[in-house]
């Protein structure tokens, strides 16, 4: 896939996977495990840019005696998966119609 | 190896990054490496699956601007004492010089390497015109009557023409190598600026 694209999509996986309850890193990673690929490196990052762009609030809690950082959406990462959501309509639209050529041909 | 061991290394390797950047990149791991242990996985195994060392470090490199990594490497630790401020504002004709002079030699040579492949380029543009001049103006000639020169000028041409294919596919190898070697380049300058393996 081409990387600025997945680049994109990861951002909004990691949005999704906070959307209803807050989580943390380790289960980010489970959670999208059926859907995406997503290594501890890159999720360190992207939580960066998502927290730089407020889309995702920080807090640390305790977990068994030891310390654990949560995830929290904000209402700005909210709104970007709205437009996500909105964008990825005319998306599917050209994507059926690239499909149905490719049907046609066979 | 165990958890330390590995946070251990990783901090060694992050060494020239910020202070602040370091600490959160190894909490982050460690976190990481606890959940795995908590769900039943071996130490061991928690810390292949958060992946080497070489990775984690080769990523943050990449992402890191260069201008962060050479403050972190240039910024003293500590307040410089009145008599270095003195020695660095007088020595400023010599080191600032030196400086940009060195700094100016690597930039020509880059250069030198992007003129090359310029230079290429002008010669294909050159084979491509001699290629359409010649065959026109042979074409001319043959219309004048003058078949005999007027094939030469069309063979030329063609000749050229052929020779253009092949440089064109020599441009366009020169330009890719060059241009992924900028690349390579970036990272190397950016590794430079990392103290390796400094605690």
């Amino acid at each position: 896939m081409d990387a600025q694209l997945k680049r994109g999509l990861l951002d909004i996986c990691v949005l999704a996977a906070i959307k209803d309850e807050d989580s943390y890193g380790y289960k980010i990673i489970k959670d999208l495990k059926p859907y995406a690929e997503l290594s501890e490196s890159t999720l360190y990052t992207i939580l960066k840019r998502l927290e730089a762009a407020s889309m995702l609030t920080v807090r640390t809690a305790e977990h068994d005696g030891r310390l654990r950082k949560y995830y929290h959406i904000t209402d700005v990462g909210h709104r970007r998966l709205e437009e996500f959501r909105e964008e990825w309509k005319e998306v599917m639209k050209i994507y059926r119609f690239v499909a149905k050529e490719e049907n046609d041909n066979e | 190896m165990s958890k330390q061991e590995f946070l251990e290394q990783l901090r060694k390797s992050l060494s020239g990054f910020p202070k602040g950047e370091v600490e959160e990149r190894l909490s982050f791991y460690e976190e990481m490496i606890d959940d795995r242990i908590e769900e039943g996985l071996s130490e061991e195994e928690a810390i292949a699956a958060v992946g080497p060392v070489n990775t984690i470090v080769l990523q943050a490199v990449e992402e890191t601007p260069l201008k962060t990594l050479v403050k972190e490497r240039v910024m003293p630790k500590r307040r410089l004492a009145v008599w270095e401020i003195i020695l660095l504002v007088l020595g400023s004709p010599i080191w600032l010089s030196l400086i940009i002079a060195g700094a100016a030699v690597l930039f020509s040579l880059y250069a030198v390497l992007w003129s090359l492949v310029i230079t290429f380029w002008a010669v294909f543009v050159s084979f491509v015109a001699g290629a359409f001049g010649g065959i026109a103006a042979g074409i001319f000639l043959c219309a004048r009557g003058d078949v005999t020169q007027g094939l030469l000028f069309v063979s030329a041409g063609l000749v050229l023409c052929g020779l253009s294919i092949y440089t064109f596919y020599l441009c366009k190898a020169a330009t890719k190598g060059l241009v992924g070697c900028s690349a390579k380049l970036a990272i190397g300058v950016k590794n430079l600026f990392r103290r390796k393996g400094e605690a």
